[in-house]
């Protein structure tokens, strides 16, 4: 399901493409626009319900991926990679307190990151697996399968999952 | 002097907490001004995601006239905290005048800001950053954005910018920069100096109950040795015996007496002494918190100041009454035990004193295991409470939608949880402890065990350990335990009473943002002219809610000030009552900068009535007179009936002196509008400033609540937010604000003339609506 927003209606199929300017671009019959993608279900519904956004408000809203052609998909898809990126967190060195925060050193698959979170600020578990951290300046870390961590990540991240 | 220390903290901030440099790297810096031509960074900020959204460490650097991003040509991995000036960087540049627009594409942990050049042609250049560098992206984006529009605006230290940018959630969370363990104790300590006297008194009373505490168990073993075995034995007379041993006895009772009138001296004089620090800190603190700004209200939590000024002055209160005196004398006698026991016999001393280091490490470790045990226990009771604030508040809603049995059932949930929790805390700590004694009664059978053979003595021997050591002996042991015990526990005592006097500290060094200069000015009276100058606005630093507004206005004009949320019209107001700082230009009343003026005299001169009034916990009359406190009742009566205030309140069973309760709880949305109408008025404000001050009541209400606004407004400059355009009829003139900037003014006819205008589709909009 692609519905167009009102100003849109009855127009041609809606087409996705990244234009030199580096911007994702939506277009349809006669009109094209840049837009930005934002997921309405993050964590439990990460491929559907895509919001397609200029300043004015929403341009489309896809119901899933496989409701647009090829092209359009694969520039859909590497915008909701974009979008929807978060540091994935595959080890974790280090947890330690302080007054009022908590200090993480991690290994990331992006690469190692020391953060920090308030200390009453615990890591939250998300519709699609695993658990997500946030830290003091708001980027999000996932651990994906706390389960599957090695055993001193696991021993670190004990007191924080159930 | 103040600025410097701030970056100095900052930049030690950035090195501690982050693995990103404190500033730009040299070579990135003067690979950059290389390609400048030698012209200087004037601002810069780290680019710590690569296309790939890996890792990584680049830099984008604004100058006079071009934007550059350095990156390392052969680079991988992550950013490091490394200022070497070894290592090579390439910049790619692009002159300021070909920009023609950025644009963020803010993700959930990564953000994109394409900087765009010609339509249509490939962007100048692409960025993508983590959030922690958004504020120091937001600091070159704006300077861009402003001169996109034609403003100029001045940049400072280009290193200091930065790291205050990277600092600055980290400071937000913990304004002080840990550490300094020794240095807290010790300021936390000189809180005492004051009552020099009374610790002194203390102290000695403590020492004292520790030494005499020694001298029971001396008296046992030389009751034994020099009495009972001299008289059983027939070398002392049974009268000499009986003499001394009433001595004896004499002195054991002299030795208690000493010891509880020293206990009740140290008691009573310690802990008046720490609530007479607790009440010197809730008093500094309070008074404190009474100069800090606005911006430091909106940062912490409201629960978490009240804690702060309650149970962590409280918690210090038991460490400087007790803890300070129990861990010192502890160490005390642990010491004094073991030189005793050493003393009296130094082989079986040996076998009591060497476990004792041994059995405080047990303890400590324990504490720290422990710990994650709280922190597990600790989150699950959040989210315990988590519901009970959710749903208390929100009854209404739950029993609306006949939730209660799934609440419950949430809640039941979550308890059992925490419960299982605190068990498992209990399963560990009732191991620990008697495993622990048997550890320590273990050390005593081996006392026996050493002591025995040699009581017992070599046959056609003497004993080389007479009986009375050995008694003296056991009774020391015994001793052991509670100091062992204080000492152990010594660590997380002072780690607890450190982070409460880190909690207490933080908010008393926290520097008011809004500071009046040294000799400011006091217009008497004021005007009430007020003008923006190309004012602009953020507050947290990345999102800006102003962008370059510039208006005048003239003294006794009714301003309504309009437009979507979020345009930016309460921070107008926010500004005009000089609550925050403009970023960029500059707000004047009666042509004079607020930053000039004496903002405490300013602000008596601003009378602000909001859409949810606050009342105070007290009676009307304390209400209406909150910023007069020395009015009469006819001026209080006076402003009431100004307000339509006085008919409601007469009726009211105990009138003007009616308790409002907390927040003014016991009168109705229209009654407490009213009542901040009068305090309004009784203000006498020059300047006044109404937001949305009638929008949560009824059409009868709001009409009464209309005329006494219009008996309020009349001869002042006032500032009227309103999303019904209806009430703003006496406005002089109409603002529309949209996205942080002012994008049409006129009269109310003028600007229904604009079609396409925003507030021509607003007022058609409400119009629709009205007639339904």
């Amino acid at each position: 399901m692609i519905r167009l927003s009102e100003k849109y209606q009855g127009l041609a199929e809606l087409t996705l493409e990244r234009r030199t300017d580096g911007q994702l671009w939506a277009s349809g019959d006669d009109w094209a626009k840049p837009v930005r993608v934002h997921r309405c279900f993050p964590w439990s519904e990460p491929g559907r319900f895509l919001s397609l956004r200029d300043d004015d408000g929403e341009v489309a809203l896809v119901g899933g991926l496989d409701e647009l052609d090829d092209p359009s998909r694969r520039v859909l898809e590497s915008a909701i990679a974009e979008a929807g990126f978060v540091l994935e967190v595959t080890r974790i060195m280090n947890v330690e307190e302080e007054v009022e925060i908590r200090t993480w050193e991690v290994e990331t698959r992006q690469g190692p990151r020391i953060f920090q979170t308030r200390l009453d600020d615990w890591p939250t578990t998300v519709p699609g697996g695993g658990i997500v951290i946030r830290d003091v300046a708001g980027d999000l870390y996932h651990v994906a399968d706390p389960t599957g961590l090695d055993g001193k990540s696991r021993k670190w991240l004990w007191a924080f999952v159930d | 002097m103040e600025r410097e220390t701030q970056n100095a903290i900052d930049r030690r901030i950035v090195e501690r907490y982050t693995d990103q440099p404190a500033r730009m790297p040299v070579a990135a810096r003067e690979a950059v001004e290389g390609a400048w031509g030698g012209r200087p960074v004037q601002l810069y900020a780290l680019i710590d995601l690569d296309a790939g959204m890996r890792l990584d460490e680049a830099w984008l650097a604004l100058g006079e006239s071009q934007v550059a991003i350095a990156r390392r040509p052969t680079q991988r991995g992550t950013p490091r905290a490394s200022d070497s000036v070894d290592e090579t960087w390439e910049a790619q540049t692009f002159p300021r005048e070909r920009l023609q627009a950025i644009r963020e594409t803010p993700g959930l942990s990564g953000n994109t800001l394409t900087f765009l050049g010609v339509p249509d042609e490939p962007a100048l250049a692409v960025v993508r950053y983590t959030h922690r560098q958004r504020r120091a992206v937001e600091n070159v984006r704006f300077v861009l954005e402003q001169e996109l529009e034609g403003r100029s605006v001045p940049t400072g230290d280009a290193d200091d910018a930065y790291a205050a940018s990277v600092a600055a959630p980290i400071r937000e969370a913990q304004a002080l920069v840990a550490g300094k363990q020794g240095a807290v104790l010790w300021r936390l300590l000189s809180y005492l100096g004051r009552y020099r006297g009374q610790v002194i008194l203390g102290f000695v009373a403590a020492t004292i109950i520790t030494g005499v505490s020694l001298v029971p168990p001396w008296l046992a073993g030389y009751l034994i040795d020099e009495v009972v075995r001299p008289v059983q034995d027939g070398v002392m007379s049974v009268e000499d015996g009986t003499t001394v041993a009433w001595l004896m006895v004499a002195a054991m009772a002299v030795v208690y007496l000493v010891r509880q009138a020293s206990a009740l001296i140290r008691l009573r004089y310690l802990a008046i002494l720490g609530e007479w620090v607790a009440r010197d800190l809730r008093t500094e603190l309070y008074e404190h918190l009474q100069r800090l700004s606005l911006g430091f209200y909106s940062r912490k939590k409201t629960g978490s100041l009240i804690t702060r000024v309650s149970s962590d002055t409280d918690r210090l209160w038991d460490f400087l009454a007790f803890g300070v005196v129990d861990a010192s004398l502890s160490a005390v006698m642990l010491m004094g035990l073991s030189a005793v026991l050493l003393s009296l016999d130094w082989k079986l001393g040996l076998v009591m004193v060497v476990p004792v280091p041994l059995f405080c490490w047990s303890i400590y470790k324990h504490g720290e295991h422990m710990n994650r045990f709280f922190i597990r226990a600790w989150r699950k009771w959040s989210r315990v409470t988590d519901i009970l604030s959710d749903t208390i508040p929100g009854m209404r809603v739950v029993k609306a939608f006949n939730q209660e049995e799934r609440e419950t059932g949430r809640f039941n949930e979550r308890n059992v949880d925490v419960t299982d929790e605190f068990n498992r805390i209990h399963q560990s700590w009732t191991t620990f402890w008697p495993v622990l004694m048997l550890a320590v009664h273990a050390t005593t059978v081996a006392v026996w065990a050493f002591a025995m053979p040699r009581l017992l003595g070599e046959p056609n021997a003497e004993p080389s350990l007479s009986a009375g050591t050995f008694v003296s002996f056991l009774l020391y042991t015994t001793m052991f335990i509670g100091p062992m015990e204080v000492i152990g526990q010594i660590a997380r005592t002072v780690q607890r009473a450190t982070t409460s006097a880190h909690r207490v500290f933080e908010v008393l060094d926290t520097e008011p943002e809004i500071v009046d200069r040294p000799d400011p000015v006091r217009l008497e009276p004021i005007e009430g002219q007020v003008a923006f100058e190309d004012v602009s606005f953020g507050y947290d630093g990345v999102r800006q809610v102003l962008r370059g507004v510039s208006f005048a206005v003239k003294p006794g004009e009714m301003i309504g000030l309009v437009g979507p949320s979020g345009g930016g019209k309460t921070t107008v107001t926010n500004l005009i009552a000089r609550f925050y700082d403009v970023t960029a230009g500059r707000v004047a009343i009666d042509g004079v900068d607020v930053r000039e003026l004496d903002t405490g005299h300013l602000r008596r001169q601003i009378g602000i009535v909001l859409q949810e009034p606050y009342l105070f916990h007290g009676s009307v009359t304390d209400n209406i007179r909150y910023g007069h406190p020395e009015a009469t009742p006819e001026r209080v009566i006076e402003a009431a009936k100004a307000a339509n205030a006085h008919d409601f309140i007469v009726k009211l069973p105990l009138g003007y002196d009616t308790i409002v309760g907390e927040r003014g709880q016991n009168l109705s949305g229209g009654e407490r509008q009213r009542v901040s109408i009068a305090r309004a008025i009784l203000h006498d404000p020059r300047i006044l400033i109404l937001d949305e001050a009638t929008s949560a009541v009824d059409t009868e209400t709001e009409r009464n609540i209309q005329e006494a606004m219009d008996r309020l407004v009349a001869g002042r400059t006032v500032f009227a937010i309103a999303h019904r355009l209806s009430t703003l009829h006496k406005a002089s003139r109409l603002f529309v604000m949209k996205e942080g900037r002012l994008v049409e003014s006129g009269t109310h006819e003028e600007l229904l003339a604009e079609p396409d205008g925003v507030y021509a589709k607003l007022h058609g909009l409400q119009m629709q609506l009205a007639v339904g």
